[in-house]
């Protein structure tokens, strides 16, 4: 410890006396292990094509993995914030991990800028930026579906985790509003084998719609246990489940089910006239060409999102002050609220000081599962 | 909460009872023997799951390469506790090549199969070689040589082995799960029920193998052999069986009984990698009911357990690890003051 | 009364006449180090770590209470520092009350429930307890995670920092000094609590409770009352992690957590108070270490760090076993016990029974196995000053008979009365509170305690002061009292200058000796040996012969199981002969030595 501390000293006064690049430091908490580690390791794989330099500065990453535990979270972002005092932090993937950052990252006042759909107490957020939509854009966006297609009753089965509580609180503010009433809400935890008991309680309602709240490879159990009973009506699930690991774990039961989305995931699909387009189709390019076809997922999404807003506020930042002063964060967080209307792969991002949200209730996207692969319902 | 509810509930929570019962069994299999409390048993069944499944994609499982280096792990230790022992090089060598060589020859099979996308049952049989190839190896690296330790620390180590096979798993196998295809894919309706024909082979399975061990242990000399090591480890010695012997042949067939679970629960749900922990838990209140040492009993609890958490997930489906883990201490406490009681370890 | 002449001591340690330097002012080091790191210019973050280690090592000095010490393995420590946090977060965020009070509340709350699962579970013993301990924890954190009101598994968010008057105590090197104040006064607390009569006791427990019930200590009782105080610490743990953290949800609360304050608790060296807060320490910055080495070797991924965790738990548990500090403690020189206790006052006797009188009465016992009869009607009586012998074959039964007589196991029928009152079907506790004193076949002793300590164990019932008052320090009067008492019984069977050895350290004939001076620290009327001579050499066992009549002549009355017939024909006066659990004969030495029926049965008939 002493010796990387005698080290660190002469790096600094080298550094001091005058070197080229100034640093941005970026620290990065993502659940890479536990069991949101589905959405974190695409984001980091995200993070990790990244270029070298962002508007003329050094990036240095500090990538610590928060374990999907809230507690290891908020010790990370203590790390970050005094130890590497980083310039922004961005995470986590999991939404009880990311709120309880928050605190942290608002007393060092440093951004942050969240991958998930994390929402605060009002007033608590002057340094939280969300990446995501919001759950009630999403809702709304999977709401209006529903009412087309006439379905009056919803049965709620999803995770017992702040996913799961944030999903059916959006589904029962915005199906009040259209006349949806939720007749059954059954909850299952992500490690379950089975859910023959919860579904067989939905079931028996005989609700016009069942609504299935899980992510990844996690939606798959859920959703052939629906059908497996024999379910007739109509099968919904969450953006976090639009990938292709859905179809991979259920098999021929996905078919036919709507699954609302950010436009990212479907990029080629979109019409020329979608504003994201372009930004989602670079980012499919890029994330494929480095991990694979058919490895694009919503959170993958989030990370390119990170690095196209970055690079639109950064340099409006520079122009106040440097990498690794508090002036400079302070300058971050304010280019992030004035920089205005940027387009990113999920949509179009409008952040203002009062709504650190920033998405238009027109950007879900309703998917359907056809022949095993996404199609976009009109 | 009509009939056919209830039935389907309670064939349910019987099919999951089997798959606790066979990894109660191993638990009870695994203690009776060696006084270890093996908690790990569940990672076994992950492993064999998502082996097969990333056989199923044409690829070679990352287990293969695992089982490589911890068989060479083994071996070196084999090589330098022989050649402390016994003084010379050849039998220090000859040991290490016996630990080394079997895992290498199944390594060797996978590697080539892997690619060349085989029949199912094929692949299954590898899957069934290479988690059972783990068990031994598993002993040796991490307690043979604490085999007259308490209990507590055993059980102790059995956590640490948890935690190293988890991150294995998670790095090998990555962090989304997989399901695999079924051995028998079809339905058949009895009444209100919907049988389907993985069902039948996971109860056909379970009963088998339960009865086989019974068998093993009670009539066969090599069961008996390893009662004795549990009973009286020196007194066994004495009688010419190897401790080590027993306890890699115990560990061998508890891995035999996890790839075998993992083979039978792959088809009915998404397994991750860290899926074996929470079943390998139930599996063992099952053990815990059955007093670690009864096969009768924890074929009896773990479809106790499995019934009692299907019929909990109906009735109030947040609170029914609450209701499993909670019933544990009666049994428990029934369980203690029967067996009188016995001063402790020290 | 004069001293023996004692036996040579196989390797007496020369013993240094004031207490080494370094023990004595070691610890008030380790105290200045602690309490002058936050003055010191280090970074903030490694403040921030000092306070998690601290508030980690509550919990873990729990731990060594009860697992380390009292052989008790409890994965359950995390789920009591969760009901602390759970109480403190939910009742400062909904009601507003102070962090002051709920501390209070949680301790209340805390240990009640731990009393209650306690009491329950702590009558399993062997390997169920730890299980139930994983099983409640498993389900006390499924609760934690389920229930509405405390916020499901995303917890409760927004708990306040801890403040005085006002003055907020922040994260940092203020709320340091709380931790740490906490950390010490519970280190000091269970210090005090282990040198003392309860400390006795709890440390008695863990070789299995046959020898401590006989000297009358209630082990139940001392078993629920070093878990609850485990759970008090966990609790107060729990309530300072909540206002550090600032947020409460059930992760930190589960099996993993507590899993790991055991392993802490082992690596740090679970029988030492000090090894808490090594363990707590070391893990932490391994964890913490691995974090950031292993992304800078190995690349980021995050399940390295389960790996290593879970491969350096295996190698500790395989390679240093007793700990880290048990490492450093065997290399200190050895703890001196300060001899204060010369002018205290006597501990009240009991009152011995008239010379002749009958002192016990054993009435047709029988003890039954299923259809093995053990012990077959068998009769006999003790008179005030006598040396009854029993002897037999072996199997005859008669450690079965010692053992009916003094209530470790239960009579299937008859009657035994000690100075006229009944006291068949008694628990030996209650049998040792009357004046019946025992040795054992197999010496049973606590063998890192000294000599002097295991002998002041037999004074246990002769004394009141109980665990709150030894934390205190207000038990020092009686504790000198005892320690007197130990020192004269010690100095009576001629064991004066081995006061403070480690009782592991003796030979076999002076550790049947330490029973013996055990036995005599409870003032007892009846005085049982069970084989006393077995492995002794033939000076040991004069000397033991001339104690034992040394003993009768002040007018105790004992009852001797021995196999060694020199021994018996010279001391008994009256000798019971077995066989077969059935009363062959009985006589004086003489009658026994002629009778041909126990000829018959030693060494067999003639043809």
């Amino acid at each position: 410890m002493k010796f990387t501390k005698i080290a660190l000293a002469a790096a600094f006064t080298l550094a001091a006396l005058g070197s080229a690049h100034a640093e941005l430091t970026i620290g990065v908490v993502q659940p890479l292990t536990g069991p949101a580690s589905g959405l974190g390791i695409p984001v980091k794989n995200g993070i990790m094509i990244w270029p070298k330099t962002i508007a003329g500065e050094t990036v240095k990453l500090v990538v610590l993995d928060d374990a999907t535990d809230p507690t290891t979270g908020v010790k990370d972002a203590q790390r970050l914030v005094t130890e590497d005092k980083v310039d922004v932090v961005v995470g986590s993937s999991a939404t009880p991990v990311a709120i309880p950052m928050a605190d942290v990252t608002a007393e060092a006042g440093t951004p942050q800028l969240a991958t998930s759909p994390a929402g605060l107490p009002p007033g608590k957020d002057k340094w939280f930026f969300r990446l995501p939509q919001s759950n009630d854009v999403m809702a709304f966006a999977m709401v209006k579906h529903m009412k087309a297609q006439g379905v009056k009753t919803v049965g709620f089965l999803g995770y017992t985790d702040a996913y799961g509580e944030l999903w059916l609180k959006a589904l029962t503010a915005e199906g009040e509003k259209n006349g949806i009433k939720i007749v059954g809400t059954e909850r299952f935890a992500r490690a379950d084998t089975s859910v023959t008991g919860q579904v067989l309680k939905l079931t028996s309602a005989n609700p016009d719609a069942i609504l299935i709240v899980a992510s990844g490879s996690g939606a798959g159990m859920p959703q052939k246990a629906v059908m497996e009973r024999g379910y007739k009506g109509k099968v919904y699930q969450t953006h976090a489940a639009a990938t292709q690991d859905l179809m991979r774990t259920a098999g021929k039961d996905a078919e036919g089910t709507f699954v609302v989305s950010g436009p990212a995931t479907v990029a080629e699909q979109l019409p020329d006239s979608h504003p994201s387009k372009k930004m989602a189709v670079a980012f499919v390019t890029n994330y494929e060409k480095a991990y694979g076809p058919g490895s694009r997922n919503q959170f993958a999404g989030h990370s390119a999102d990170v690095l196209t807003v970055l690079e639109k506020a950064v340099p409006l930042a520079l122009k106040k002050a440097k990498p690794g002063t508090p002036e400079f964060r302070s300058a971050l967080r304010d280019a992030f609220e004035t920089m205005g209307r940027t387009v990113i792969s999920h949509g179009v991002l409008e952040w203002t000081p009062q709504n650190h949200w920033g998405y238009t209730n027109e950007t879900g996207v309703m998917l359907k599962v056809v022949n095993g692969a996404f199609k976009v319902e009109q | 909460m009509d009939l056919s509810i209830t039935s389907i509930l309670t064939l349910d929570g019987l099919t999951n009872g089997a798959i606790y019962a066979l990894l109660g069994v191993g638990i009870v299999l695994v203690f009776t023997v060696t006084r270890v409390i093996f908690i790990p048993q569940g990672e076994f069944v992950a492993y064999g799951a998502l082996t097969l499944a990333i056989f199923q994609t044409g690829k070679v499982p990352g287990t293969v390469w695992l089982l490589l280096i911890l068989a060479a792990v083994a071996a070196l230790m084999e090589l330098v506790t022989t050649w402390r022992h016994r003084g010379s090089a050849l039998p220090a060598v000859m040991a290490a090549l016996r630990t080394f060589v079997p895992a290498a020859v199944v390594c060797a099979v996978s590697a080539w199969a892997g690619p060349r996308n085989l029949a199912l049952p094929i692949q299954a049989l590898l899957t069934v070689c290479i988690v059972t190839a783990f068990g031994p190896l598993v002993y040796r690296v991490a307690y043979q040589s604490l085999a007259g330790a308490s209990s507590l620390v055993l059980l102790i180590v059995s956590v640490g082995v948890h935690f190293a096979m988890t991150g294995l798993g998670l790095l090998f196998f990555g962090a989304e799960g997989f399901r695999n295809p079924p051995f028998w894919d079809t339905r058949f309706a009895l009444g209100p029920l919907a049988l389907s024909g993985q069902t039948l082979i996971i109860f056909a399975a379970s009963a088998a193998l339960i009865v086989l061990l019974w068998l093993f242990f009670e009539r066969s000399l090599y069961g008996k052999a390893l009662r004795a090591t549990a009973v009286n480890r020196l007194g066994a010695r004495l009688m010419g069986i190897s401790t080590h012997a027993a306890g890699q042949l115990t560990f061998a067939m508890a891995a035999l009984i996890g790839a075998l679970s993992g083979l039978l629960i792959g088809p009915t749900t998404t397994v991750f990698y860290d899926s074996g922990f929470l079943i390998g838990l139930k599996g063992f209140v099952a053990g815990v009911i059955a007093g670690l040492s009864s096969y009768p009993g924890a074929l009896l609890g773990a479809l106790a357990v499995g019934v009692i958490e299907s019929f909990g997930s109906f009735w109030a489906s947040a609170f029914k690890e609450v209701i499993v883990f909670t019933i544990v201490l009666p049994v428990l406490l029934w369980r203690s003051l029967r067996s009188g009681h016995s001063n402790e370890e020290h | 009364m004069d001293a023996v002449q004692p036996v040579a001591p196989s390797s007496p340690a020369a013993v240094p006449e004031r207490p080494s330097a370094l023990r004595r002012w070691g610890p008030l080091a380790l105290v200045a180090l602690i309490v002058a790191l936050p003055l010191l210019p280090l970074p903030n973050f490694w403040i921030l770590q000092l306070n998690y280690i601290g508030i980690y090592a509550l919990p873990v000095l729990g731990l060594v209470l009860l697992t380390g010490v009292g052989g008790l393995t409890s994965f359950g420590q995390a789920a009591f520092v969760g009901i602390g946090a759970y109480t403190t977060a939910y009742l400062t965020v909904n009601l507003g009350l102070s962090p002051w009070l709920t501390l209070f509340i949680g301790l209340t709350l805390t240990g009640v429930s731990a009393a209650i699962i306690g009491a329950i579970t702590l009558r399993m013993s062997g390997h169920y307890l730890p299980l139930a301990t994983i099983a409640w924890a498993l389900s006390l954190y499924y609760l934690m995670g389920n229930l509405d009101a405390l916020g499901k598994y995303d917890g409760i968010l927004g708990v306040k920092g801890l403040s005085v008057f006002g003055f907020e105590l922040g994260q940092q090197r203020v709320f340091y000094v709380v931790v740490w104040a906490f950390v010490l006064l519970g280190a000091l607390a269970l210090l005090r609590l282990l040198d003392s009569r309860s400390g006795r006791a709890i440390r008695a427990l863990a070789g299995g409770s046959q020898m401590a019930e006989a000297m009358g200590v209630n082990t139940l009782r001392h078993k629920v009352g070093i878990f609850v105080l485990a759970a008090l610490l966990a609790s107060v743990s729990g309530w300072l992690f909540a206002h550090f953290q600032r947020t409460v949800n059930p992760s930190p609360f589960g099996i993993r957590m507590g899993i790991e304050y055991l392993f802490m608790a082992v690596l740090g060296g679970a029988a030492h108070v000090w090894g808490a807060v090594a363990g707590a320490g070391i893990v932490k910055l391994l964890e913490d270490q691995l974090q950031v080495l292993l992304p800078k070797l190995i690349g980021t991924s995050g399940s390295y760090e389960l790996i290593v965790f879970g491969i350096l738990i295996v190698l500790v548990l395989k390679y240093l076993p007793d700990g880290v500090w048990s490492f450093i403690d065997r290399r200190l020189p050895r703890r001196q016990r300060v001899v204060d206790w010369h002018g205290a006052a006597h501990l009240p006797a009991r009152s011995k029974p008239a010379a002749g009188q009958v002192v016990l009465e054993v009435q047709a016992i029988r003890k039954t196995f299923g259809g093995l009869v053990a012990v077959n009607d068998i009769s006999f009586r003790i008179r005030a000053g006598q040396i009854v012998g029993l002897i037999g074959p072996n199997g005859a039964g008669k450690s079965t008979t010692f053992n009916l007589i003094t209530g470790v196991l239960g009579m299937t029928s008859g009657a035994v009365q000690f100075r006229g009152e009944a006291i068949g079907g008694l628990s030996s506790r209650r049998i040792a509170e009357r004046g019946v004193s025992r040795t054992f076949q197999h010496v049973k002793m606590v063998p890192d305690m000294t000599v002097l300590e295991n002998v002041a164990l037999g004074g246990h019932l002769r004394g009141r002061k109980g665990a709150i008052a030894a934390m205190l320090r207000i038990d020092r009067t009686e504790e000198r009292q005892l320690l007197r008492e130990a020192e004269r019984q010690l100095q009576r069977v001629g064991m004066g200058d081995l006061l403070h050895e480690q009782a592991g350290n003796l030979a076999m004939g002076q550790q049947r000796l330490l029973e013996i001076a055990r036995a005599l620290c409870a003032d007892p009327a009846l005085l049982l040996l069970d084989e006393p001579a077995a492995g002794l050499r033939h000076k040991e066992k004069q000397a033991l012969a001339d104690v034992l009549r040394s003993l009768t002549a002040e007018g105790m009355s004992i009852l001797l199981v021995e196999h060694d017939m020199g021994l018996v024909m010279d001391i008994c006066d009256h000798i019971v002969v077995m066989e077969f659990g059935t009363h062959l004969m009985e006589g004086t030495p003489a009658e026994v030595q002629q009778s041909p029926k126990v000829r018959a049965a030693y060494l067999g008939t003639e043809h």
